[in-house]
């Protein structure tokens, strides 16, 4: 653990500086002055006006539930089947690599949609309501979205999950291992997974970041009351303040992700050395 | 590196389809020998052999065969089919711009760490690509609506947003990369014995960044589709909507209508009207899905031979 505190503030700082810029840029492109009339710290839907605060806070968590949930969620799902895929011959491996190529290229929009249909469709056949598709106000869901933002994550973590599980199973310790008379069950559990959850965490930026959009159209498509919502309807002044709301945390979590990334990337060239 | 991308199967089956899907969107009348604007028209009610009306829009794909209509009784699978030159077309070309524009960029002055960008892409990490674009289209939509302007300078403009997002993060990319060829030792050498820049960036810089150039350019054909379709449901679309009313007298209903037939356009009409017609959203949204996985192809065969050619 080596999180130096000043680092991250330089780092902060860029970051403030950036959406700044992007905040002031449209309407110095555009010379458009829309808020005029509209108070600093409010933001509006279809031309009804909500105070950003204090009900930002509630949004945010809301919205920090369904992110992490679905992270977790994703996390899990994609190490399980990982586990249970290199238990499978050669063969049917390809196809499900080939499967996942295929998945991976679904636009998260498709998913989401084919999802909502989907419930509706058994709603609609067999009256099970599985879970409500829509958000009614002050009544906020949480499985449907939870689920529909897992699943992209959740086939890109599997994908990186079993190449790593690849390059492992044919390192010498596996071997000695294997020697030594271990069954393969339990060295995947014990040892080879151990290793490549430490790998997976280096991917942890690109997972993120693609799943802060996917949050975006989940919350937009199932009319969350999210943090996106807030930060798609407010301009200047309000927009800076919710974008740096997200911007603040996750950029702390970078910085800890990767200040102990590269303590294990040290580790590693020590042991080969 | 064309003949080895020709080798692998893959690509040549995603160049294809994407070729195949192209000429088939030109040429699509004559091919299935309809007339394109009786295809495309607005069709008001559906009548049965004797002259009566037997439904009104939307219909399902058992009514009007292939895949159904829309709010307005247009065929989907004519409106997709057409819409697809659009789509690629703006899609590749947006991309390209993205390409060229960051390397000119980055080729100007490569010395420099671009440290004013970078500021602006580590903020971008946290904004939603989306919702970026969709601050700079509405103040751009509410300006137009202030002073109208003509549509082709709306296209310009929107396409101008579109580049202009992407270009920051791959002006970062670029510059660690190219900072890295020149820093090589034939480079500094052929610097040394006198040869010119520009002689140096065209002989020697652009040929060794020319495999990572065409991956990245799939990427952003990629990046730049999911942008368009995600642009579709907030209901912006290239080229500007008009304003039809529908419904009737009592309860008119305002529904704003693509001008360019892109299949964004189709998805961000039908959104609101979701439950009515599923197959109207799902449609150009499968299209999108293979598309892109069209160019995934692609991007996984030039990756197959950029490996070969390590090894």
């Amino acid at each position: 653990m080596n999180f130096s505190l000043r680092s991250y503030l330089k780092r902060l700082r860029s970051t403030i500086l950036g959406i700044l810029i992007i905040g002031i840029l449209p309407a110095l492109l555009f010379g458009t002055n829309t808020q005029l009339e509209q108070n600093v710290w409010e933001y509006s839907i279809k031309n009804l006006k909500y105070p950003l605060f204090p009900d930002v806070f509630e949004k945010y968590q809301y919205s920090m539930t369904i992110f992490f949930a679905a992270l977790l969620t994703g996390l899990a799902a994609a190490l399980i089947l990982t586990f249970f895929t290199t238990l499978l011959p050669r063969f049917l491996q390809r196809i499900v690599y080939g499967l996942l190529t295929f998945l991976e290229s679904l636009p998260d929009l498709f998913i989401v949609v084919v999802l909502q249909f989907t419930v509706i469709y058994i709603y609609q056949s067999t009256g099970v309501l599985i879970a409500n598709i829509s958000n009614v106000y002050n009544n906020p869901i949480y499985l449907l979205p939870i689920l529909t933002l897992a699943v992209l994550p959740t086939i890109q973590l599997f994908k990186i999950a079993l190449l790593l599980m690849k390059d492992e199973q044919h390192k010498p310790y596996v071997t000695v291992a294997r020697a030594m008379g271990l069954s393969r069950f339990y060295i995947t559990i014990v040892h080879v997974f151990r290793n490549i959850i430490t790998s997976l965490v280096q991917y942890y930026k690109t997972i993120f970041v693609f799943m802060l959009s996917n949050l975006f159209i989940v919350e937009y498509v199932f009319n969350l009351n999210g943090i996106m919502n807030v930060l798609l309807n407010t301009k200047g002044v309000a927009f800076m303040v919710t974008a740096l709301m997200i911007a603040i945390p996750f950029s702390l979590l970078f910085e800890i992700a990767e200040s102990n990334t590269i303590k294990v990337n040290k580790q590693e060239g020590e042991e080969a050395a | 590196m064309i003949i080895k991308l020709l080798k692998q199967p893959q690509a040549v089956i995603g160049f294809l389809f994407i070729t195949c899907l192209l000429v088939f969107s030109f040429y699509w009348p004559s091919m299935l020998d309809v007339n394109k604007t009786e295809a495309l028209k607005l069709q008001d009610f559906l009548y049965d052999d004797d002259g009566r009306i037997i439904d009104a829009p939307p219909y399902s794909p058992s009514q009007v065969p292939p895949l159904g209509s829309d709010m307005f009784g247009k065929h989907i699978f004519y409106q997709v089919i057409d819409g697809a030159k659009y789509t690629i077309l703006i899609a590749l070309g947006i991309a390209l711009f993205r390409i060229l524009f960051s390397v000119g960029i980055t080729l100007i002055n490569p010395k420099s760490s671009f440290s004013f960008l970078n500021d602006i892409v580590q903020a971008t990490l946290y904004i939603p690509t989306a919702i970026l674009t969709f601050i700079f289209m509405n103040s751009l939509i509410v300006k137009q609506s202030m002073e109208p302007m003509s549509t082709i300078k709306l296209i310009v403009l929107q396409c101008l947003i579109l580049i202009g997002v992407g270009v920051p993060p791959l002006i970062s990319t670029f510059s660690s990369e190219i900072k890295a060829i020149l820093n090589k030792d034939y480079i500094t050498n052929s610097f040394a014995l006198g040869s010119k820049k520009v002689y140096v960036y065209y002989k020697h810089v652009l040929p060794e960044l020319s495999t990572k150039l065409v991956l990245l350019f799939a990427q952003q054909v990629v990046q730049t589709l999911i942008l368009m379709a995600h642009l579709g449901v907030l209901a912006i679309f290239i080229g500007g909507s008009a304003i039809v009313v529908l419904g009737d007298i009592f309860t008119p209903m305002p529904v704003a209508i693509p001008l360019a037939g892109e299949w964004a356009g189709i998805i961000g009409m039908n959104f609101a009207k979701i439950k009515a017609a599923p197959w109207a959203i799902l449609t150009p949204l499968s299209f999108f899905a293979v598309l892109i996985f069209a160019l995934n192809l692609i991007i996984q065969g030039i990756q197959n031979c950029l490996e070969t050619n390590k090894s």
